[in-house]
């Protein structure tokens, strides 16, 4: 206990004086140039992380948030969760006014409690927080608390800027471990930065970052964590839930995962092995023995979340779900794993982040990571990853929840990274093939098959079960662009073999062509015009990001009404660049029929903020071209 | 209006048959068991085959009444998108005092073969979340469901808290097939009964039977209604609720034989009057001593009643902070929000009627039930949850005000309490129904002068002002957002559109109309089809989209305020064009007076002058016109969407 007393005294001494030099409540000391763009300004925030054993982590805070208007409201974070290893031993709050004068003082006692379930039919997390409703703007929130927990495995991730339209004055964090639990950080966006300095020391490091303006908020932004600069940091020697960890490579932390978490978890009640042996039958293909497993599991199960105790991590136990017919993502892949494990094929659970905004483990750092589980099938060197909480994904299809990116696969040896299965454009297709009359009253009447694959198959294949009211409302804002639709016929086909939809549509509506003045004037691209063009801003500060590539291609036959001359119609336009490919084409196939075709596809890939203003002409381009119109005048 | 949107029908229906063997748990059918579809809604994912609730009373070891709720139900899952309904809760309030609330029964039945495979719930399915110290959640996830099983359960609720019994509702995001209630009250008790929304619900004439257990008599009442359409949300809908078949049930008087009648509710006078004999209302209407001195300072030299009254309004606005709490009656009291400048919406409204009164102003306090809270259908205090001012003038009129918002005026309350009436309470605790909707119509006025180069672009001047309602939401929403935020929504908004010189005026000064210009370049406009070019004169403001695509609507089309929008574009046209053709005016109204909309276009040399009106008289407009209102908005998107076409000279 008193070597650890000594390190403990220092840091806080060392606190204490940069507050009394650096910070000033007053809202007059702030620099312009923090103000620019930012809601709040984060006058200092101090975390010291003192790890006292592996058993033991004191989280002490205090940070100083000046709010500058009410959208700065969200910066200030006035609460701490806990539960039964996650302590809380003091929290407080103090308010000043724009003079830096005290005007409210909140204690711990007036501070409320609220459970968290956010979804989860049950959790153990608790949050306390302190309401607080502003009297004036800008003033300044002190919030000082101290956690005590005995999870190691997760040390909190330091952002100096924590999200958009916030500024920081000045960022610290204090880090200090036993030098046997083989304390490690990754730095990520930091290098070259001046205004971000590091002092390492034995078993720790500080991190100090001063006056860092304002991110704001753009479409197409990459994920936070891929451009602002950030430290994750771990312990080799942890402890999770009471469990003792040590891992300085994925294939020992795999190994520790699999032994303390997955082991032993995988029992399957006789009755259900010989239900699902005899479903099998002789079946020695593995991938169609996977198949029938897997459908299986979706029509057994449906996704509940149960967050309790170690369930952050422990699957529950298989027979339990094999009983209950129900279980989180952990559960239903590992009962997923062990029906497979039966009929005798090997399969992997797997740990990644879920998200349709794709995010990395990281291959050469080792920490306790990911939000959602799946479960990969090695067949034939290849591998097939399965989303187990689904019960209507094809088999082996991932969709963008889960796709192209590192995930911790667990084997019984230990833990691997490997990439999940990548979307190319022309894997994401959309065929549209159809047809369209235009008769003399301009009204418009049509039919068209459209057969989508890849994400564009993820984003429809739910359609199969929607009531006819909900397509209705989908393929009129589908095909929003003309007014007055009637849908006569949606016939849908979902290929889950094949990974294919097919959407049979059948339109009508009145006046798309309404003659004025003796013309008609329409939009020759009726079914598949994309009309959005990224926003324009006028000063773009983040890269961007066009995450999944995806491949149009439409084939409609126009036929005109009698008795009209084309007067104007729209040129055939190519379009090529790093962005994608726009071609149309339109051909007069007699005097009375025409054919358009068209091409779109979007390349996937991370750019400069110095691309974004060719983007979006690129975008503006196609956005005109889907728009271009064809004008009939009456035959005197 | 208000007739046609709620059908109160009370006791008003036959005798029928009730507790058949049908609705009863435990025995599920084959029939059911096999069934795909729901024969009536064959999209349902799942369908309540019944529900039944009973609510009784019992007294506990200390004569204590409690007031115990029993539900039963049966419900088809048709669909995996249905399977959520496998996964039940129940929240209740606790409040101190001891309530319970558990599950008993809970069953899934499938079939396997033709047999009925019966799975239970174990206690490893059931969860108890204490949300906050006074809010519980008890939840079941029922094992073992697929596509057809058909799950089952029941639960108790035991409560001491029977002023105000839970609503039942019989109408539900599914179809249901039978939905029952039955209320067995102690003959001590009177309680108002009041049903609300379109269904005919059967209910049976109260019958009283003896309770020979607890030794009283009591009545029962049954309720009950087959076939139950599942509710859909639509588009411009005030609050579903208004429109959901449910019974309310409120403690009207208590009848002992020794202490003979208490009433606590009968009609909304009394519901008034008891509410203002609240210690935490009426008398936080009465303190003064808080606020006399800064409010003598604040009041010095203003003579006349209308600054007077703006004056303390504009106080209040200015010092106190709504802490985003409703309710009518105080939580910390006046004296300490004012201290603090924080409050709920009672005490900054209570303040504000205590202060104008000081100030000898005749005001008031009115009872509202907010937008969320849905309609105050029948007399009782939990259907209000919120308090405004209002102010007598001597033509009778009143005038309210709000100080929960400070870009609130008087006669412009936030859109959150505009919600049919209110009750204002007099002092000498009388009180009158006050209509809360506006009916003024809110202008709005744009004025855009442009020119289209030779290459169809756009560029221009927009001169927008906003009056009343609309300049409130434009504060409301706009003025508090940053302003490169607001214009890139605006970009986005109008596509291709290019936004510069960006100014707004009046953005405090409450008195005048909110306004907002800027200059524009637009290249999105014009198209250039051979030697022609077409545009819709009234550029960017053009709607393309008809808000309203069903072919059908069930509820009345809620546009929460009556609006004038005034258009007028003077646009030059390009050198090297002459003017081929234009689009003829119109002007179309619909019946009732419900709106009308004015399109005038003419031609002064190279200059296009357009002007264009859109009226729309009433906050509410019932279902019974939405067609009419479809077509109307077809006819006038057409014609804003006519073009202009233009020929090379």
């Amino acid at each position: 206990m008193k070597k650890l007393l000594l390190p403990l005294v220092i840091l806080l001494l060392f606190a204490e004086v940069t507050i009394a030099q650096d910070i000033e409540y007053t809202v007059a000391n702030i620099p312009a140039e923090l103000k620019e763009n930012a809601n709040a300004v984060v006058r200092l925030d101090q975390k010291d992380i003192v790890i006292a054993s592996r058993k033991s982590m004191v989280i002490t805070t205090k940070s100083i948030v000046t709010v500058l208007n009410e959208n700065g409201l969200q910066h200030m974070d006035l609460s701490e969760y806990f539960s039964a290893r996650n302590r809380i031993k003091s929290i407080e709050v103090q308010i000043y006014n724009s003079f830096g004068k005290e005007i409210k003082k909140i204690k711990r006692k007036d501070f409320k409690e609220n459970s968290v379930s956010e979804g989860s039919i049950i959790t153990d997390n608790k949050l306390l927080y302190c309401d607080y409703t502003p009297t004036e703007y800008p003033f300044t929130v002190v919030f000082q608390s101290e956690i005590e927990t005995s999870n190691t495995a997760f040390i909190p991730s330091w952002y100096p800027i924590h999200g958009f339209s916030v500024s920081v004055e000045k960022a610290i964090m204090n880090v200090q471990a036993p030098a046997d639990l083989g304390f490690k950080y990754k730095e990520f966006n930091m290098l070259n930065n001046p205004a971000i300095s590091k002092q390492e020391k034995a078993g720790g490091v500080s991190f100090t970052a001063t006056n860092l303006v304002a991110y704001k908020q753009e479409d197409y932004s990459p994920s936070f964590n891929s451009y602002a600069p950030n430290v994750i940091m771990g312990l080799d020697a942890f402890n999770y839930e009471g469990l003792d960890g040590k891992a300085t490579n994925w294939k020992e932390f795999g190994g520790w995962v699999y032994s303390n978490l997955l082991k032993g978890t995988d029992e399957i009640p006789q009755e259900t092995q010989a239900k699902i042996k005899a479903l099998v039958g002789d079946e020695k293909d593995p991938l169609k023995k996977a198949r029938i497993i897997y459908k299986y599991v979706q029509d057994k199960t449906r996704y509940v979340s149960i967050q309790l105790g170690i369930g952050g991590w422990k699957p529950m136990m298989a027979k339990d779900v094999d009983r209950l017919g129900y279980g989180d993502c952990k559960a239903l892949t590992n009962y997923t794993r062990a029906l497979l494990e039966v009929v005798n094929v090997p399969s992997y659970y797997t740990v990644i982040y879920g998200n349709p905004q794709k995010r990395d483990f990281n291959q050469d750092f080792v920490s306790m990571e990911g939000n959602h589980a799946i479960l990969a099938v090695p067949v034939d060197n290849k591998m097939y990853w399965l989303e187990c909480t689904s019960q209507k994904m094809p088999f082996g299809f991932q969709g963008d929840f889960t796709d192209n990116r590192f995930a911790l696969v667990i084997k019984p040896e230990g833990g691997e990274i490997i990439k999940t299965q990548e979307y190319q454009p022309q894997d994401n297709t959309q065929i549209s093939k159809g047809k369209y009359v235009i008769d003399e009253q301009g009204n418009i009447a049509g039919s068209i098959l459209i057969k989508s694959k890849g994400t564009q198959y993820d984003s429809k294949f739910d359609y199969e079960d929607k009531s006819s009211d909900n397509l209705t409302k989908i393929y009129k804002s589908y095909f929003n662009n003309i007014n007055n639709l009637k849908l006569k016929k949606i016939n849908l086909q979902n290929n889950k073999e094949e990974v294919e939809f097919s959407e049979d549509i059948t339109i009508e509506a009145s006046e798309y062509a309404k003659p004025t003045g003796g013309r008609m004037i329409f939009a020759i691209n009726a079914y598949n015009q994309i009309s959005g063009v990224p926003q324009r801003y006028r000063q773009r500060n983040n890269p961007f990001e066009i995450i999944r590539g995806f491949y149009d291609y439409d084939e409609i036959i126009i036929d005109l009404p009698k008795g009209v001359t084309i007067e104007a119609k729209p040129e055939n336009v190519e379009l090529k660049g790093a962005f994608g490919e726009y071609k149309t084409e339109l051909a007069v196939i007699n005097e009375n029929q025409l054919l358009y075709k068209r091409t779109y596809k979007t390349n996937p890939g991370y750019y400069d903020k110095k691309e974004y203003e060719n983007f979006r002409k690129f975008r503006e381009q196609i956005a005109k071209n889907d728009n271009a119109k064809i004008v009939l005048v009456k035959n005197q | 209006m208000k007739k046609n949107l709620l059908t109160i029908c009370l006791f008003l229906f036959a005798l029928c048959a009730f507790g058949q063997a049908k609705y009863e748990l435990g025995k599920v059918t084959i029939e059911e068991l096999k069934e795909k579809k729901h024969p009536k809604d064959t999209a349902a994912v799942a369908a309540i085959l019944f529900k039944n609730g009973k609510t009784y009373f019992d007294v506990d070891s200390e004569r204590n009444w409690i007031l115990v709720t029993e539900v039963e139900t049966r419900i088809k899952i048709y669909k995996k998108d249905g399977y959520s309904l496998a996964n039940q809760q129940v929240g209740y309030y606790t409040g101190g005092k001891q309530v319970r609330l558990f599950f008993d029964d809970a069953v899934t039945y499938n079939l396997v073969g033709d047999k009925i495979e019966k799975t239970k719930l174990k206690s490893d399915g059931e969860f108890t979340e204490k949300v906050t110290e006074d809010y519980s959640y008890k939840k079941i996830a029922l094992p073992n469901v697929k596509e057809g099983s058909i799950i089952e359960y029941k639960y108790t609720l035991k409560t001491p808290y029977f002023a105000l019994m839970n609503d039942w509702y019989f109408q539900y995001p599914i179809p249901a097939n039978h939905v029952q209630y039955k209320t067995t009250i102690p003959e001590y008790f009177f309680y108002n009964v009041f049903m609300k929304g379109y269904l005919p619900v059967n209910s049976t004439a109260p019958i009283k039977s003896r309770n020979n257990q607890l030794g009283f008599d009591e009545v029962i009442t049954s309720y009950s209604i087959d076939d139950v359409k599942a509710i859909k949300q639509e588009p411009y809908v005030n609050n579903m609720d208004n429109y959901t078949s449910m019974i309310q049930m409120e403690l009207a008087s208590t009848y002992y034989p020794q202490r003979g009648s208490e009433s606590y509710a009968t009609d909304w006078e009394t519901v008034a009057k008891k509410i203002y004999e609240y210690k935490d209302f009426g008398d936080e209407l009465k303190a003064t001593s808080y606020f006399e001195k800064d409010l003598d300072a604040v009041l010095k030299d203003i003579p006349s009643r209308e600054d007077r009254v703006n004056a303390i309004f504009d106080y209040v606005k200015s010092r106190m902070n709504w802490n985003e709490r409703f309710g009518y009656y105080c939580n910390v009291g006046v004296k300490k929000a004012y201290a603090e400048k924080v409050g709920n919406v009672a005490e900054i409204n209570l303040m504000l009627v205590a202060m104008l009164r000081y100030a000898e102003i005749k005001a008031n306090p009115v009872l509202v039930s907010t937008r969320s809270n849905g309609i105050a259908l029948f007399p009782n205090r939990g259907a209000y949850n919120y308090v405004v001012a209002a102010i007598e003038l001597e033509n009778k009129e009143v005038l309210l005000l709000d100080a929960t918002t400070k870009n609130a005026l008087p006669d412009i309350l936030p859109v959150r309490a505009l919600n049919w009436t209110g009750r204002m309470i007099r002092r000498d605790k009388t009180s009158v129904e006050i209509g809360l909707m506006p009916k003024m119509k809110s202008k709005e006025v744009i004025n855009v002068i442009a020119s289209i180069d030779t290459d169809g672009k756009v560029t221009g001047k927009v001169r927008e002002q906003y009056f009343d309602y609309n300049a409130y939401s434009f504060r409301e929403h706009y003025l508090t957002m940053p302003k490169d935020k607001y214009l890139e929504q605006m970009e986005k908004r109008y596509n291709g559109i290019e936004v510069e010189d960006y100014s707004t005026a009046n953005d405090k000064d409450l008195s005048k109309p909110m306004m907002e210009s800027y200059s524009f370049a637009h290249s999105n406009v014009v198209e250039h089809i051979g030697n022609k070019a077409y545009f819709s004169p009234m550029l960017h403001y053009t709607q393309t989209e008809n808000p309203f695509k069903d072919e059908t609507r069930e509820f009345p089309i809620d546009f929460v305020y009556p609006s004038q929008d005034k258009y007028s574009f003077a646009i030059t046209i390009p050198e090297g064009y002459e003017i081929e053709s234009l689009p003829t005016p119109l002007a179309i109204a619909m019946e009732e007076n419900i709106g009308s909309f004015k399109y005038n276009i003419s031609q002064a040399g190279r200059q296009i002058q357009v002007s264009a009106a859109i009226e729309i008289n009433y906050a509410n407009i019932p279902a019974d016109f939405y067609v009419t209102l479809r077509d109307f908005y077809k006819k006038m998107l057409e014609k804003q969407n006519e073009k202009v076409v233009l020929k090379k000279v």
